[in-house]
Protein backbone atom coordinates (compact mmCIF):
# COMPACT_ATOMS: atom_id res chain seq x y z
CA UNK A 1 0.00 0.00 0.00
CA UNK A 2 1.64 3.27 -1.10
CA UNK A 3 1.98 5.98 1.50
CA UNK A 4 -0.83 8.53 1.39
CA UNK A 5 0.05 12.06 0.17
CA UNK A 6 0.25 14.62 2.96
CA UNK A 7 -2.61 17.12 3.45
CA UNK A 8 -1.95 20.24 1.37
CA UNK A 9 -1.29 23.31 3.49
CA UNK A 10 -0.90 27.02 2.75
CA UNK A 11 2.63 28.25 2.99
CA UNK A 12 4.04 31.73 3.35
CA UNK A 13 4.72 33.74 0.22
CA UNK A 14 5.57 37.44 0.39
CA UNK A 15 3.03 39.84 -1.22
CA UNK A 16 4.63 41.24 -4.38
CA UNK A 17 5.85 44.82 -4.07
CA UNK A 18 4.00 45.97 -7.23
CA UNK A 19 0.70 44.84 -5.70
CA UNK A 20 1.37 46.87 -2.57
CA UNK A 21 2.23 49.92 -4.68
CA UNK A 22 -0.89 49.45 -6.80
CA UNK A 23 -3.07 49.22 -3.69
CA UNK A 24 -1.61 52.41 -2.27
CA UNK A 25 -2.10 54.24 -5.57
CA UNK A 26 -5.74 53.11 -5.65
CA UNK A 27 -6.20 54.14 -2.04
CA UNK A 28 -4.77 57.57 -2.78
CA UNK A 29 -6.97 58.04 -5.85
CA UNK A 30 -9.97 57.01 -3.77
CA UNK A 31 -9.11 59.57 -1.11
CA UNK A 32 -8.75 62.33 -3.68
CA UNK A 33 -12.12 61.40 -5.23
CA UNK A 34 -13.74 61.29 -1.81
CA UNK A 35 -12.33 64.67 -0.91
CA UNK A 36 -13.66 66.23 -4.08
CA UNK A 37 -17.06 64.67 -4.54
CA UNK A 38 -18.25 63.17 -1.25
CA UNK A 39 -19.71 66.33 0.28
CA UNK A 40 -18.30 64.77 3.49
CA UNK A 41 -21.37 62.58 3.95
CA UNK A 42 -23.64 65.60 4.27
CA UNK A 43 -27.20 64.32 3.90
CA UNK A 44 -28.18 67.36 1.84
CA UNK A 45 -25.45 67.12 -0.78
CA UNK A 46 -26.48 64.96 -3.72
CA UNK A 47 -25.06 64.44 -7.16
CA UNK A 48 -24.46 66.62 -9.25
CA UNK A 49 -23.36 68.88 -6.39
CA UNK A 50 -19.86 68.13 -5.21
CA UNK A 51 -19.95 69.88 -1.85
CA UNK A 52 -22.04 72.07 0.40
CA UNK A 53 -20.44 75.23 -0.99
CA UNK A 54 -21.17 74.04 -4.53
CA UNK A 55 -24.81 73.47 -3.54
CA UNK A 56 -25.01 76.89 -1.91
CA UNK A 57 -23.85 78.54 -5.13
CA UNK A 58 -26.98 77.18 -6.82
CA UNK A 59 -29.50 78.45 -4.27
CA UNK A 60 -32.07 80.86 -5.71
CA UNK A 61 -30.94 84.47 -5.40
CA UNK A 62 -32.85 86.86 -3.20
CA UNK A 63 -32.39 89.72 -5.67
CA UNK A 64 -36.01 89.97 -6.74
CA UNK A 65 -37.41 90.02 -3.19
CA UNK A 66 -39.64 87.26 -1.83
CA UNK A 67 -41.13 84.97 -4.47
CA UNK A 68 -44.72 85.63 -5.62
CA UNK A 69 -45.90 82.34 -4.12
CA UNK A 70 -44.38 83.30 -0.79
CA UNK A 71 -46.00 86.75 -0.81
CA UNK A 72 -49.31 85.22 -1.61
CA UNK A 73 -48.97 82.73 1.22
CA UNK A 74 -48.11 85.56 3.63
CA UNK A 75 -51.17 87.47 2.41
CA UNK A 76 -53.49 84.52 2.75
CA UNK A 77 -52.21 83.59 6.21
CA UNK A 78 -52.23 87.10 7.66
CA UNK A 79 -54.58 89.37 5.73
CA UNK A 80 -56.78 87.22 3.55
CA UNK A 81 -58.46 85.43 6.45
CA UNK A 82 -60.54 88.54 7.19
CA UNK A 83 -60.07 90.74 4.14
CA UNK A 84 -60.74 87.75 1.87
CA UNK A 85 -58.35 86.30 -0.68
CA UNK A 86 -59.81 88.39 -3.47
CA UNK A 87 -59.32 91.63 -1.52
CA UNK A 88 -63.04 92.36 -1.42
CA UNK A 89 -63.29 92.23 2.36
CA UNK A 90 -65.98 90.42 4.34
CA UNK A 91 -69.16 92.08 5.56
CA UNK A 92 -69.06 92.67 9.30
CA UNK A 93 -65.49 91.42 9.47
CA UNK A 94 -63.13 93.60 7.47
CA UNK A 95 -63.39 96.34 4.84
CA UNK A 96 -62.32 95.76 1.22
CA UNK A 97 -58.88 96.51 -0.24
CA UNK A 98 -60.07 96.94 -3.81
CA UNK A 99 -60.32 100.65 -4.52
CA UNK A 100 -59.93 101.58 -0.84
CA UNK A 101 -58.53 105.07 -0.28
CA UNK A 102 -56.52 103.72 2.70
CA UNK A 103 -54.77 101.25 0.41
CA UNK A 104 -54.22 103.46 -2.59
CA UNK A 105 -53.34 106.56 -0.56
CA UNK A 106 -50.25 107.48 1.43
CA UNK A 107 -47.79 104.60 1.97
CA UNK A 108 -46.81 106.07 5.37
CA UNK A 109 -50.40 105.79 6.50
CA UNK A 110 -50.89 102.29 5.10
CA UNK A 111 -47.72 100.86 6.67
CA UNK A 112 -48.87 102.01 10.13
CA UNK A 113 -52.12 100.02 10.04
CA UNK A 114 -50.71 96.45 10.09
CA UNK A 115 -47.88 97.49 12.43
CA UNK A 116 -50.15 98.58 15.30
CA UNK A 117 -53.69 97.74 14.21
CA UNK A 118 -56.67 100.04 13.79
CA UNK A 119 -59.81 100.32 15.90
CA UNK A 120 -62.85 102.52 16.06
CA UNK A 121 -64.97 104.09 13.33
CA UNK A 122 -63.38 104.43 9.91
CA UNK A 123 -64.80 105.44 6.52
CA UNK A 124 -63.84 103.15 3.62
CA UNK A 125 -65.19 103.97 0.17
CA UNK A 126 -68.09 105.89 1.72
CA UNK A 127 -69.12 103.10 4.10
CA UNK A 128 -68.56 103.37 7.82
CA UNK A 129 -66.91 100.43 9.60
CA UNK A 130 -66.50 100.21 13.34
CA UNK A 131 -64.30 97.24 14.13
CA UNK A 132 -60.95 96.45 15.64
CA UNK A 133 -57.98 95.11 13.73
CA UNK A 134 -55.06 93.67 15.73
CA UNK A 135 -51.43 94.40 14.84
CA UNK A 136 -51.17 91.68 12.21
CA UNK A 137 -47.94 92.87 10.62
CA UNK A 138 -45.81 93.52 13.69
CA UNK A 139 -44.41 89.99 13.63
CA UNK A 140 -43.58 90.03 9.91
CA UNK A 141 -40.14 90.96 8.65
CA UNK A 142 -39.66 94.27 6.83
CA UNK A 143 -39.23 92.40 3.56
CA UNK A 144 -42.40 90.36 3.98
CA UNK A 145 -44.50 93.27 5.15
CA UNK A 146 -43.32 95.49 2.30
CA UNK A 147 -43.96 92.73 -0.21
CA UNK A 148 -47.43 91.97 1.08
CA UNK A 149 -48.40 95.66 1.19
CA UNK A 150 -47.14 96.03 -2.36
CA UNK A 151 -49.18 92.97 -3.29
CA UNK A 152 -52.30 94.60 -1.84
CA UNK A 153 -51.58 97.91 -3.60
CA UNK A 154 -51.06 96.29 -6.99
CA UNK A 155 -53.53 93.37 -7.09
CA UNK A 156 -57.17 92.99 -8.11
CA UNK A 157 -57.08 96.14 -10.24
CA UNK A 158 -55.40 98.32 -7.60
CA UNK A 159 -52.68 100.47 -9.10
CA UNK A 160 -50.54 102.25 -6.52
CA UNK A 161 -46.82 102.62 -5.96
CA UNK A 162 -44.79 99.76 -4.45
CA UNK A 163 -43.67 99.90 -0.82
CA UNK A 164 -40.02 99.15 -0.09
CA UNK A 165 -38.59 97.38 2.97
CA UNK A 166 -36.71 100.63 3.77
CA UNK A 167 -40.00 102.52 4.08
CA UNK A 168 -41.33 99.87 6.46
CA UNK A 169 -38.15 100.01 8.47
CA UNK A 170 -38.35 103.80 8.73
CA UNK A 171 -41.96 103.71 9.93
CA UNK A 172 -41.15 101.01 12.46
CA UNK A 173 -38.35 103.20 13.82
CA UNK A 174 -40.70 106.24 14.01
CA UNK A 175 -43.50 104.59 15.94
CA UNK A 176 -41.21 102.57 18.22
CA UNK A 177 -42.81 100.05 20.56
CA UNK A 178 -46.42 101.17 20.19
CA UNK A 179 -48.99 98.71 21.47
CA UNK A 180 -52.15 100.80 21.11
CA UNK A 181 -54.08 100.48 17.85
CA UNK A 182 -54.49 103.61 15.76
CA UNK A 183 -57.70 105.50 15.29
CA UNK A 184 -58.74 106.85 11.92
CA UNK A 185 -58.14 110.45 13.08
CA UNK A 186 -54.58 109.68 14.19
CA UNK A 187 -53.84 108.12 10.82
CA UNK A 188 -55.33 111.02 8.90
CA UNK A 189 -52.83 113.28 10.65
CA UNK A 190 -50.01 111.28 9.03
CA UNK A 191 -48.99 112.76 5.67
CA UNK B 1 -7.50 24.57 7.19
CA UNK B 2 -4.52 25.69 9.17
CA UNK B 3 -5.72 29.33 8.97
CA UNK B 4 -9.18 28.88 10.44
CA UNK B 5 -9.18 31.89 12.80
CA UNK B 6 -7.79 34.14 10.05
CA UNK B 7 -10.51 33.09 7.62
CA UNK B 8 -13.12 33.66 10.30
CA UNK B 9 -11.80 37.12 10.99
CA UNK B 10 -11.63 37.96 7.28
CA UNK B 11 -15.26 36.87 6.77
CA UNK B 12 -16.33 38.72 9.89
CA UNK B 13 -14.71 41.98 8.84
CA UNK B 14 -16.05 41.71 5.29
CA UNK B 15 -19.63 41.30 6.56
CA UNK B 16 -19.24 43.86 9.35
CA UNK B 17 -17.75 46.34 6.86
CA UNK B 18 -20.63 46.02 4.44
CA UNK B 19 -23.18 46.23 7.24
CA UNK B 20 -21.45 49.36 8.46
CA UNK B 21 -21.36 50.86 4.95
CA UNK B 22 -24.76 49.82 3.62
CA UNK B 23 -26.93 49.89 6.75
CA UNK B 24 -25.44 51.90 9.58
CA UNK B 25 -23.93 54.83 7.65
CA UNK B 26 -27.02 55.56 5.51
CA UNK B 27 -29.17 55.31 8.64
CA UNK B 28 -26.99 57.85 10.41
CA UNK B 29 -26.89 60.00 7.28
CA UNK B 30 -30.51 60.15 6.12
CA UNK B 31 -32.41 58.12 8.72
CA UNK B 32 -33.60 61.20 10.63
CA UNK B 33 -34.83 63.36 7.74
CA UNK B 34 -37.77 65.57 8.62
CA UNK B 35 -40.26 67.70 6.74
CA UNK B 36 -38.78 70.99 5.71
CA UNK B 37 -39.85 74.27 4.16
CA UNK B 38 -40.04 74.62 0.42
CA UNK B 39 -37.48 77.16 -0.78
CA UNK B 40 -38.89 80.66 -0.52
CA UNK B 41 -42.29 79.63 0.83
CA UNK B 42 -43.60 78.75 4.30
CA UNK B 43 -45.04 75.44 3.04
CA UNK B 44 -43.93 72.17 4.59
CA UNK B 45 -42.67 69.43 2.30
CA UNK B 46 -43.27 66.56 1.85
CA UNK B 47 -46.83 66.06 3.02
CA UNK B 48 -47.91 62.61 4.18
CA UNK B 49 -49.97 60.84 1.56
CA UNK B 50 -53.71 60.69 2.22
CA UNK B 51 -55.01 57.38 3.60
CA UNK B 52 -56.46 56.17 0.32
CA UNK B 53 -53.16 56.85 -1.43
CA UNK B 54 -51.35 54.93 1.29
CA UNK B 55 -53.59 51.96 0.60
CA UNK B 56 -52.78 52.52 -3.05
CA UNK B 57 -49.10 52.02 -2.29
CA UNK B 58 -49.97 48.52 -1.07
CA UNK B 59 -51.79 47.83 -4.34
CA UNK B 60 -48.77 49.23 -6.19
CA UNK B 61 -46.57 46.74 -4.30
CA UNK B 62 -48.93 43.82 -4.68
CA UNK B 63 -49.11 44.20 -8.45
CA UNK B 64 -45.39 44.64 -8.93
CA UNK B 65 -45.64 48.06 -10.51
CA UNK B 66 -42.13 48.82 -9.26
CA UNK B 67 -40.79 45.95 -11.41
CA UNK B 68 -41.31 48.05 -14.53
CA UNK B 69 -41.58 51.62 -13.24
CA UNK B 70 -38.94 53.52 -11.34
CA UNK B 71 -39.62 56.48 -9.09
CA UNK B 72 -36.32 58.28 -9.22
CA UNK B 73 -35.47 61.22 -11.41
CA UNK B 74 -31.80 61.68 -12.18
CA UNK B 75 -30.07 64.96 -12.79
CA UNK B 76 -26.72 65.29 -14.47
CA UNK B 77 -26.01 68.95 -13.80
CA UNK B 78 -27.45 72.26 -12.72
CA UNK B 79 -27.05 75.43 -14.73
CA UNK B 80 -27.99 79.06 -14.26
CA UNK B 81 -30.04 81.05 -16.76
CA UNK B 82 -30.44 84.82 -16.76
CA UNK B 83 -33.99 86.07 -17.07
CA UNK B 84 -34.53 89.66 -18.12
CA UNK B 85 -37.91 90.91 -16.93
CA UNK B 86 -37.81 94.70 -17.32
CA UNK B 87 -35.70 97.03 -19.41
CA UNK B 88 -35.69 99.98 -17.01
CA UNK B 89 -35.64 103.61 -18.04
CA UNK B 90 -32.22 103.93 -19.66
CA UNK B 91 -32.28 102.06 -22.99
CA UNK B 92 -28.76 103.02 -24.17
CA UNK B 93 -27.19 101.79 -20.93
CA UNK B 94 -29.20 98.56 -21.07
CA UNK B 95 -28.20 98.01 -24.70
CA UNK B 96 -24.52 98.39 -23.91
CA UNK B 97 -24.97 96.07 -20.91
CA UNK B 98 -26.62 93.53 -23.22
CA UNK B 99 -23.66 93.64 -25.61
CA UNK B 100 -21.34 93.23 -22.64
CA UNK B 101 -23.05 90.12 -21.20
CA UNK B 102 -23.85 88.58 -24.58
CA UNK B 103 -21.01 89.33 -26.99
CA UNK B 104 -21.94 88.74 -30.60
CA UNK B 105 -25.50 89.98 -30.15
CA UNK B 106 -26.48 92.15 -33.11
CA UNK B 107 -28.18 95.50 -32.48
CA UNK B 108 -31.53 94.59 -34.10
CA UNK B 109 -31.58 91.37 -32.08
CA UNK B 110 -30.88 93.30 -28.89
CA UNK B 111 -33.70 95.76 -29.59
CA UNK B 112 -36.00 92.86 -30.45
CA UNK B 113 -35.03 91.21 -27.17
CA UNK B 114 -35.82 94.37 -25.19
CA UNK B 115 -39.19 94.76 -26.88
CA UNK B 116 -40.39 91.25 -26.01
CA UNK B 117 -39.81 90.91 -22.29
CA UNK B 118 -39.62 88.80 -20.19
CA UNK B 119 -36.80 87.01 -21.97
CA UNK B 120 -34.52 84.10 -21.17
CA UNK B 121 -31.42 86.07 -22.07
CA UNK B 122 -28.56 83.68 -21.28
CA UNK B 123 -28.66 79.93 -20.79
CA UNK B 124 -26.40 77.30 -19.30
CA UNK B 125 -24.10 79.53 -17.25
CA UNK B 126 -22.07 78.79 -14.16
CA UNK B 127 -23.42 80.49 -11.02
CA UNK B 128 -20.65 83.08 -10.82
CA UNK B 129 -21.00 83.96 -14.53
CA UNK B 130 -24.74 84.40 -14.11
CA UNK B 131 -24.26 86.60 -11.03
CA UNK B 132 -21.84 88.81 -12.94
CA UNK B 133 -24.22 89.17 -15.89
CA UNK B 134 -27.15 90.00 -13.61
CA UNK B 135 -25.06 92.60 -11.81
CA UNK B 136 -24.08 94.27 -15.10
CA UNK B 137 -27.71 94.37 -16.24
CA UNK B 138 -29.09 95.60 -12.91
CA UNK B 139 -26.49 98.37 -12.70
CA UNK B 140 -27.76 99.56 -16.09
CA UNK B 141 -31.26 99.81 -14.60
CA UNK B 142 -32.71 96.66 -16.13
CA UNK B 143 -34.29 93.98 -13.98
CA UNK B 144 -32.60 90.60 -14.36
CA UNK B 145 -32.65 87.53 -12.13
CA UNK B 146 -30.80 84.23 -12.01
CA UNK B 147 -32.90 81.12 -12.63
CA UNK B 148 -31.62 77.78 -11.31
CA UNK B 149 -32.26 75.10 -13.93
CA UNK B 150 -31.65 71.40 -13.30
CA UNK B 151 -30.75 69.49 -16.46
CA UNK B 152 -30.43 65.84 -17.36
CA UNK B 153 -31.97 63.21 -19.63
CA UNK B 154 -34.83 62.41 -17.25
CA UNK B 155 -35.67 66.08 -16.87
CA UNK B 156 -35.57 66.53 -20.66
CA UNK B 157 -38.10 63.67 -20.94
CA UNK B 158 -40.41 65.61 -18.66
CA UNK B 159 -40.19 63.03 -15.89
CA UNK B 160 -39.47 65.69 -13.30
CA UNK B 161 -38.19 69.16 -12.70
CA UNK B 162 -35.38 68.24 -10.37
CA UNK B 163 -33.65 65.12 -9.11
CA UNK B 164 -35.32 62.92 -6.53
CA UNK B 165 -33.88 63.24 -3.04
CA UNK B 166 -34.29 61.10 0.06
CA UNK B 167 -36.67 63.61 1.62
CA UNK B 168 -39.25 62.96 -1.10
CA UNK B 169 -39.79 59.47 0.32
CA UNK B 170 -39.84 59.95 4.10
CA UNK B 171 -43.54 59.07 4.38
CA UNK B 172 -43.31 55.95 2.20
CA UNK B 173 -42.73 52.49 3.55
CA UNK B 174 -41.41 50.66 1.68
CA UNK B 175 -39.91 53.09 -0.77
CA UNK B 176 -40.90 51.93 -4.26
CA UNK B 177 -37.79 53.23 -5.99
CA UNK B 178 -37.76 50.56 -8.67
CA UNK B 179 -34.73 49.67 -10.74
CA UNK B 180 -36.05 49.01 -14.24
CA UNK B 181 -37.67 51.33 -16.70
CA UNK B 182 -39.77 49.16 -18.93
CA UNK B 183 -42.39 51.87 -18.47
CA UNK B 184 -41.77 55.55 -17.78
CA UNK B 185 -40.64 56.90 -14.43
CA UNK B 186 -43.56 57.65 -12.13
CA UNK B 187 -41.95 60.01 -9.61
CA UNK B 188 -44.01 62.90 -11.03
CA UNK B 189 -46.85 61.10 -12.77
CA UNK B 190 -49.56 63.32 -11.29
CA UNK B 191 -47.80 66.38 -12.68
CA UNK B 192 -47.93 64.92 -16.19
CA UNK B 193 -51.32 63.28 -15.97
CA UNK B 194 -53.60 64.63 -13.24
CA UNK B 195 -56.77 63.05 -14.64
CA UNK B 196 -58.09 60.15 -12.53
CA UNK B 197 -60.30 58.93 -15.39
CA UNK B 198 -57.27 58.64 -17.65
CA UNK B 199 -55.46 56.50 -15.07
CA UNK B 200 -58.44 54.19 -14.64
CA UNK B 201 -58.87 53.68 -18.39
CA UNK B 202 -55.11 53.19 -18.69
CA UNK B 203 -55.14 50.49 -16.01
CA UNK B 204 -58.12 48.80 -17.64
CA UNK B 205 -56.75 48.91 -21.17
CA UNK B 206 -53.35 50.63 -21.47
CA UNK B 207 -53.41 50.71 -25.26
CA UNK B 208 -56.57 52.76 -25.26
CA UNK B 209 -54.60 55.65 -23.86
CA UNK B 210 -51.02 55.03 -24.97
CA UNK B 211 -50.58 53.60 -28.42
CA UNK B 212 -48.21 50.63 -28.45
CA UNK B 213 -47.95 50.49 -24.67
CA UNK B 214 -46.14 47.41 -23.32
CA UNK B 215 -48.12 47.47 -20.10
CA UNK B 216 -50.40 44.51 -19.42
CA UNK B 217 -54.04 45.36 -18.70
CA UNK B 218 -55.00 45.15 -15.04
CA UNK B 219 -58.61 44.10 -15.60
CA UNK B 220 -58.83 42.20 -12.33
CA UNK B 221 -58.87 45.59 -10.62
CA UNK B 222 -62.23 46.17 -12.29
CA UNK B 223 -65.55 44.44 -12.07
CA UNK B 224 -68.03 43.81 -14.87
CA UNK B 225 -71.56 43.70 -13.58
CA UNK B 226 -75.07 43.81 -14.83
CA UNK B 227 -76.70 47.21 -14.77
CA UNK B 228 -79.52 47.00 -12.26
CA UNK B 229 -82.01 49.82 -11.99
CA UNK B 230 -79.65 52.59 -13.10
CA UNK B 231 -75.96 52.66 -14.09
CA UNK B 232 -73.36 53.24 -11.39
CA UNK B 233 -71.91 56.75 -11.25
CA UNK B 234 -68.47 55.11 -11.05
CA UNK B 235 -68.90 53.16 -14.28
CA UNK B 236 -66.06 53.53 -16.78
CA UNK B 237 -66.69 55.45 -19.96
CA UNK B 238 -65.07 53.34 -22.68
CA UNK B 239 -65.19 53.33 -26.47
CA UNK B 240 -67.78 50.90 -27.81
CA UNK B 241 -65.37 48.21 -29.06
CA UNK B 242 -63.54 48.09 -25.69
CA UNK B 243 -66.58 48.43 -23.52
CA UNK B 244 -68.78 45.81 -21.87
CA UNK B 245 -71.67 44.09 -23.67
CA UNK B 246 -74.99 45.96 -23.61
CA UNK B 247 -76.68 45.85 -20.24
CA UNK B 248 -73.37 45.56 -18.39
CA UNK B 249 -71.02 48.11 -16.92
CA UNK B 250 -67.38 48.12 -15.81
CA UNK B 251 -66.73 49.56 -12.37
CA UNK B 252 -63.32 50.01 -10.72
CA UNK B 253 -62.84 47.97 -7.57
CA UNK B 254 -61.64 49.79 -4.41
CA UNK B 255 -58.09 48.61 -5.20
CA UNK B 256 -58.11 50.44 -8.50
CA UNK B 257 -59.42 53.61 -6.90
CA UNK B 258 -56.76 53.42 -4.18
CA UNK B 259 -54.03 52.80 -6.75
CA UNK B 260 -55.13 55.81 -8.78
CA UNK B 261 -55.22 57.92 -5.60
CA UNK B 262 -51.63 56.83 -4.97
CA UNK B 263 -50.57 57.67 -8.53
CA UNK B 264 -52.20 61.08 -8.20
CA UNK B 265 -50.21 61.68 -5.03
CA UNK B 266 -46.89 61.08 -6.80
CA UNK B 267 -45.36 64.45 -7.37
CA UNK B 268 -41.91 65.53 -6.23
CA UNK B 269 -41.03 68.84 -7.80
CA UNK B 270 -40.94 71.23 -4.86
CA UNK B 271 -37.72 73.27 -4.74
CA UNK B 272 -35.68 72.23 -1.71
CA UNK B 273 -32.35 73.34 -0.32
CA UNK B 274 -30.76 70.06 -1.44
CA UNK B 275 -32.43 70.23 -4.87
CA UNK B 276 -32.84 73.90 -5.75
CA UNK B 277 -34.64 75.15 -8.81
CA UNK B 278 -36.48 78.26 -9.92
CA UNK B 279 -39.89 78.25 -11.48
CA UNK B 280 -39.40 80.81 -14.18
CA UNK B 281 -42.33 83.21 -14.26
CA UNK B 282 -43.70 83.61 -17.76
CA UNK B 283 -41.01 81.43 -19.31
CA UNK B 284 -43.30 78.42 -19.55
CA UNK B 285 -41.33 76.26 -17.15
CA UNK B 286 -44.19 73.88 -16.47
CA UNK B 287 -45.45 73.56 -20.01
CA UNK B 288 -42.09 73.60 -21.72
CA UNK B 289 -40.20 70.93 -19.84
CA UNK B 290 -43.21 68.69 -19.77
CA UNK B 291 -43.75 68.66 -23.51
CA UNK B 292 -42.07 65.42 -24.66
CA UNK B 293 -43.81 63.22 -22.15
CA UNK B 294 -47.11 64.97 -22.64
CA UNK B 295 -46.92 64.34 -26.37
CA UNK B 296 -46.11 60.71 -25.72
CA UNK B 297 -49.04 60.33 -23.38
CA UNK B 298 -51.62 62.07 -25.51
CA UNK B 299 -54.62 59.79 -25.79
CA UNK B 300 -54.84 58.72 -29.43
CA UNK B 301 -58.02 56.74 -29.71
CA UNK B 302 -59.41 57.59 -26.32
CA UNK B 303 -62.97 58.50 -25.59
CA UNK B 304 -63.56 62.16 -24.90
CA UNK B 305 -61.88 62.40 -21.53
CA UNK B 306 -63.31 65.79 -20.71
CA UNK B 307 -66.85 64.48 -20.96
CA UNK B 308 -66.08 61.59 -18.68
CA UNK B 309 -64.16 63.32 -15.92
CA UNK B 310 -66.80 63.51 -13.20
CA UNK B 311 -67.75 59.85 -13.38
CA UNK B 312 -64.45 58.20 -12.59
CA UNK B 313 -62.91 60.66 -10.22
CA UNK B 314 -62.13 59.18 -6.80
CA UNK B 315 -61.88 61.59 -3.90
CA UNK B 316 -58.69 63.52 -4.46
Amino acid sequence: MPPEAAEPSAGNLPVPVWLMVLLFVLLYAGMVFFDRFSGWFNAEVYMPYASLSDLQAFQPRGGGGPSPEHVRAVYENNCGLCHSNDGKGKPGQAPPYVGSEWVLGSPERMIRIPLSGLSGPVQVEGTEWNLSMPSMGAALSDDDLAAVLTYIRTSWGNKASAISPEQVKAVRAQIGARSQPWTAEQLKAVP
Amino acid sequence: MNYGPLLFLAAFFALAGSWFGFVLTPQAQIGQLQQTNILGAPTLYPQARPGLARQGLEVYRANGCADCHSQQVRQSATVCDVLLSAAGTNPPAVLSALFKVKPGLSEPDARQCLSSLPQRLLEGLKPEEADTAVKVLNVAGAKAVVAIVPVGPDIARGWGKRRSVARDFIFDYPVALGSQRIGPDLANISMRQPDAGWHLRHLYAPRLEVKGSAMPPYRFLFEMRKIERCPSPDAMVLPRDAGPPPGYEIVPKPEAIALVAYLLSLRADAPLFEAPLTFAPGAGAAGGTNAPAAAELTPTNAPAASDATPTNAPAK
